[in-house]
């Protein structure tokens, strides 16, 4: 059975995959493998890093067939041994089907959700087993890190310097510019630091970068190291990313006894070394000096970046911190060099972006892109459309801090410099697609509240105006709006925006101010109709049957919780607004889209 | 170094602050937690002037920006006076009673919409944290900011008596709200939720301090004389110099 | 049965920067962080007991008070959001007559509105102890419940 050498089962065991139960579809495999004397040469398992498509998990893989199964239960196992793995048939029934094209394909890679995909930051995950150095190594890694220690620091800096990566964190800052400003300050010990405190809602990027490739992190860091003259570093992980801190732990561990971190780097005379320092759960140390203070040992509060962290930073030493997304491009940019990184993308956005699409589309997960792909590539091509094919709204991006982006601009392409054009922001890369379904107002009401709770509340601007746009907010979505407050809350947010101390301060508004900007409309129902056309505001909503559509199926009244739907079968049925508790299971339910939605009750 | 502030031409030190040389120059630059000696906090956002670096403009809070060589800043300009504004409505909707924030409100010609004021708000603390500060200089470190957001405060730890606390009163001394409450009852003083016994002045016989802050006063001067209050002192050595000043003459 | 919390801050060096990762770790052996061990700690990396308090209050992994049993950790992160966590949020906390933040009577669950926990593409998601789960309906969460509170008639 020579057929059967080399071949592999690769098993996700991302987070996404993890929580659709893939250890168990992981373990079945390995057991029912262990049984079966009838397989000469014995297919390895591996547990892989997040494949993207989450939402399809757990996704196994065989490879060198190049088969994807997706939404794989530990009942399929059986079968895919008997099929795949012993006969070399596919499981049709487990392949992915393909929504733009409406068939099912054999490989991932075919699928349209990979296909207009470019994978950099992300080109080891689902590939490798992260806990193994092996892999990482198998496939190119640490050569980039032979290749710099052999280089002088200063060519490295000209390197990334000409590549024109910028830091994948949120402002996109260049990243050589930092370097090299870091490099430039004498003062001793300098450090390395990397932000894995993702917290942006929506993203996830860092979090499967971490879990799925950590050595990548590691490597560019080491690489930083030499290059900037520092010689300790600490990666900041979100306590709640419990695998990412396990695999970046390994693979601290592996590195170290295979010689890349420590004394004496692979004979080159230089020492640097990582430490994992736990984020306490706070989004507001995503913001680096904030981040920087917490690993100090202090309450997470930014200051004033009058004099940046290059000069003065971590324990007031020069520091440069980088995000792990910046982290995973220093390898390929070393090794492909700069002119490679400087064909990928657009104008002053060179290379890929990763970004979580999620919402309501179709294909949710990680996609990463070169710069510059449209919006609308993004949603429909890649993303496959919206649930249910319903009417597109907005797409939120860049968190807390970024903006919504109506439908006039859905082919804008996605970079640095355009999100910002428009209001909004990079960020770390959360997509979040939202339909007809999704009120506006009660979106910036959700960022408000966010932030209410995660700003550090040290400076009034921040601390009160968010305390105060939320009061607004909410007063529009119960129906207590009036119109002037349109006004005042554009006025409070310029103040936010302009006043605040830092970063998160100054983007807080955004959610507010985009979503006045290009869904003034919705404001205005809240306020003046006292109504809510998506639904979502329980107080500005009632639902009512349209007697022309209604075709007296009983599907609503049967779904009901509340019984408030009463009509005979082929009859036209009436909603009693008293019971009604406007859950809108009706309006999801029927077949026919009679359920309409109108505004406030008005009291008689 | 030297430098422009509204027109007036400013001699700095390297690594002074912006509102450090306003201040020594007198010029006045509008903040709620500046305070003389102590860093700048850079949270009432007050303070906040118009730098120009060069060809660029930008918007700085003077308590913490470090000044540079022949930069030109402008206290007020209109967006400034703005912004201003609105902090000040902020606040007045944070402590909607509190006698200083009116004061500044009417100064500033603003007023809150009164949908979003809470006319039995009794919140007198709009976070500037000076207080904190002025405990830590203590060396005393009872109180600290507690949570985060918009529910953050300042407190002692579990908001109950401190066992740090030496009710030396420096809190409430420097807090511009008046915020911090101070009881002081036939030699007792409440502060914090904790009492304290005071001591009275060997001279005038007036209650001067706690027992906790006269001991540490006493251990910081090296001083074992009787127990003398504030004015007394004062008074001795204005005599002292009297004298002095009688004997020469 | 009394927690032994000293084993845990005396694994670290005195140094402040500690101060987080020794919460973090009595967090999460003890379920949350006792008044005498932060006093403790206070004396141990002679650091004032309000500098710890305050951090102790501005982290949200730390609590101050007590846990149930079990931790179900609710998500509101964006994704969730416009998938409808605010209706599993409503329906979790009518089941345990409980508010964000608090544990049932009997001890068995505290509930925790949390922020975006990364597994958008769940959304929503639940995460019970260390378990996700995801894509949740308001039927769901109920026969999640009553799963755990099974286990406890039986274990």
């Amino acid at each position: 059975m020579d057929r059967n050498k080399d071949r592999r089962i690769l098993v996700c065991c991302g987070t996404g995959c993890l929580a659709n139960n893939s250890y168990n579809v992981y373990l079945k495999f390995k057991e029912r493998l262990s049984e079966d004397a009838e397989i000469e040469v014995k297919p390895i398992m591996k547990s892989t890093g997040c494949n993207g498509l989450c939402e399809k998990g757990p996704v196994v893989k065989i490879l060198p067939d190049e088969i994807s199964y997706f939404k794989v239960t530990v009942d399929d196992v059986g079968e895919i041994v008997e099929k795949t793995i012993k006969n070399f048939e596919t499981v049709d029934r487990l392949l992915y089907y393909d929504t733009n094209s409406g068939k099912r394909i054999k490989s991932h890679k075919e699928a349209s959700f990979y296909k207009g995909q470019l994978k950099i930051a992300l080109r080891n995950i689902g590939e490798i087993n992260p806990l193994s150095i092996e892999d990482y190594m198998e496939r190119g890694g640490y050569k980039a890190l032979k290749k710099a220690l052999d280089m002088k620091p200063e060519d490295i800096i000209r390197e990334v310097e000409l590549s024109g990566l910028r830091g994948r964190g949120g402002a996109g800052f260049p990243t050589g510019v930092k370097w090299r400003t870091c490099s430039e300050y004498k003062d001793q010990p300098k450090y390395v630091v990397c932000n894995g405190d993702e917290g942006d809602p929506g993203a996830f990027m860092d979090r499967s970068i971490m879990e799925g490739d950590p050595n990548t992190v590691i490597e560019g860091m080491i690489i930083c190291g030499y290059a900037i003259g520092a010689h300790r570093g600490f990666l900041y992980i979100r306590d709640e990313y419990e695998l990412a801190l396990k695999n970046v732990r390994a693979a601290i561990d592996n590195a170290r006894e295979k010689g890349f971190l420590g004394k004496n780097i692979l004979n080159s005379g230089f020492d640097f070394d990582l430490e994992i320092v736990r984020g306490g759960g706070a989004f507001v140390c995503g913001e680096s000096s904030a981040l920087m203070a917490s690993i100090e040992g202090n309450v997470g509060e930014p200051r004033a970046k009058y004099i940046r962290s290059v000069e003065r930073g971590l324990w007031d030493k020069p520091t440069v911190l980088n995000n792990v997304e910046t982290w995973a491009n220093i390898p390929p940019i070393i090794i492909n060099g700069w002119k490679w990184f400087k064909s990928i993308g657009t104008e002053g956005n060179y290379g890929t972006k990763v970004f979580s699409l999620v919402g309501k589309v179709k294909n949710t997960g990680l996609v990463e892109v070169p710069m510059g792909t449209t919006l609308r590539q993004l949603v429909y091509d890649i993303g496959g459309g919206i649930i249910n094919n319903r009417p597109f709204k907005a797409v939120q991006t860049g968190g807390p801090s970024g903006g919504c982006i109506p439908k006039e601009h859905l082919d804008i392409p996605l970079d640095f410099d355009s999100l910002k054009a428009i209001g909004s922001m990079m960020g770390s890369g959360g997509v979040i697609v939202m339909d007809d379904t999704t009120c506006m107002v009660d979106v910036a009401r959700y960022y408000m509240n966010f932030l209410a709770e995660e700003s550090c509340g040290k400076c009034t601007t921040c601390r009160e105006g968010i305390r105060t746009m939320l009061h607004i907010l909410t007063n529009i979505t119960e129906g207590k709006g009036e119109m002037e407050d349109i006004e005042l809350l554009k006025e409070i947010a310029e103040t936010v925006m302009e006043a605040s101390l830092c970063g998160l301060g100054k983007s807080a508004p955004n959610p507010v101010l985009t979503t006045l900007e290009y869904f003034k409309d919705e404001y205005i129902e809240h306020i003046a109709d006292k109504r809510c056309a998506s639904g979502v505001c329980k107080n500005l909503t009632s639902y009512y049957i349209d007697e022309n559509k209604c075709i007296g199926c009983t599907i609503c009244s049967k779904n009901c919780p509340v019984g408030a739907i009463s009509g005979r079968l082929k009859e036209v049925h009436v909603i009693d607004e008293d019971r009604c508790i406007k859950c809108g299971t009706c309006a999801i339910k029927c077949p026919r889209g009679a359920v309409r939605i109108g505004g406030m009750k008005v009291e008689a | 170094m030297k430098l422009k502030i509204d027109g007036i031409i400013c001699e700095g030190r390297e690594g002074e602050t912006l509102m450090e040389v306003a201040k020594r120059h007198g010029i006045h630059i509008p903040s709620l937690c500046y305070r003389k000696g102590f860093e700048g906090l850079a949270r009432c956002r007050l303070c906040l002037v118009e730098v120009k670096e060069g060809s660029r403009r930008r918007i700085v809070s003077s308590c913490v920006y470090p000044i540079k060589e022949n930069i030109e800043v402008t206290v007020t300009t209109d967006e400034i006076q703005r912004m201003r504004k609105n902090i000040i409505m902020l606040l007045l909707l944070k402590a909607p009673n509190n006698s200083y924030i009116n004061k500044l409100a009417e100064e500033y010609k603003v007023a809150a919409p009164e949908r979003y004021m809470n006319p039995l708000d009794d919140e007198n603390c709009i976070l500037c944290g000076l207080c904190v500060k002025a405990c830590e200089k203590m060396g005393t470190n009872a109180i600290s900011f507690v949570n985060r957001g918009i529910y953050k405060k300042v407190s002692t730890p579990y908001d109950d008596a401190s066992k740090d606390c030496i009710g030396c009163g420096a809190c409430a001394e420097v807090c511009p709200t008046n915020a911090i409450l101070v009881e002081d009852n036939e030699g007792k003083r409440k502060i914090w939720n904790r009492e304290f016994n005071m001591v009275k002045c060997s001279l005038c016989g007036s209650y001067f301090a706690t027992e906790e802050a006269y001991k540490l006063m006493q251990e910081k001067l090296n001083d074992n004389e009787e127990p003398i209050c504030n004015e007394c002192r004062k008074k001795i050595a204005a005599d002292k110099l009297k004298e002095s000043f009688a004997n020469i003459y | 049965m009394s927690f032994v919390y000293e084993e845990i801050i005396h694994g670290y060096p005195k140094e402040k920067r500690y101060t987080l990762a020794i919460l973090q770790d009595i967090q999460k052996r003890n379920g949350f962080i006792p008044r005498e061990a932060m006093e403790y700690l206070s004396q141990y990396l002679g650091l004032p007991v309000s500098n710890i308090y305050s951090i102790a209050t501005f982290y949200k992994a730390l609590s101050l008070k007590p846990k149930g049993k079990h931790i179900i950790k609710v998500c509101s992160g964006t994704a969730c959001h416009i998938r409808g966590s605010g209706t599993i949020k409503e329906e979790l906390l009518e089941l345990l007559g409980i508010k964000p933040g608090e544990t049932s009577e009997d001890g068995l669950f505290s509930v925790e509105v949390v922020n975006c926990l990364g597994a958008c593409a769940l959304a929503p998601v639940v995460v019970i102890d260390d378990k996700y789960y995801g894509n949740m309906t308001k039927d769901k969460v109920k026969s999640v419940i009553d799963q755990y509170k099974e286990e406890r008639v039986h274990g």
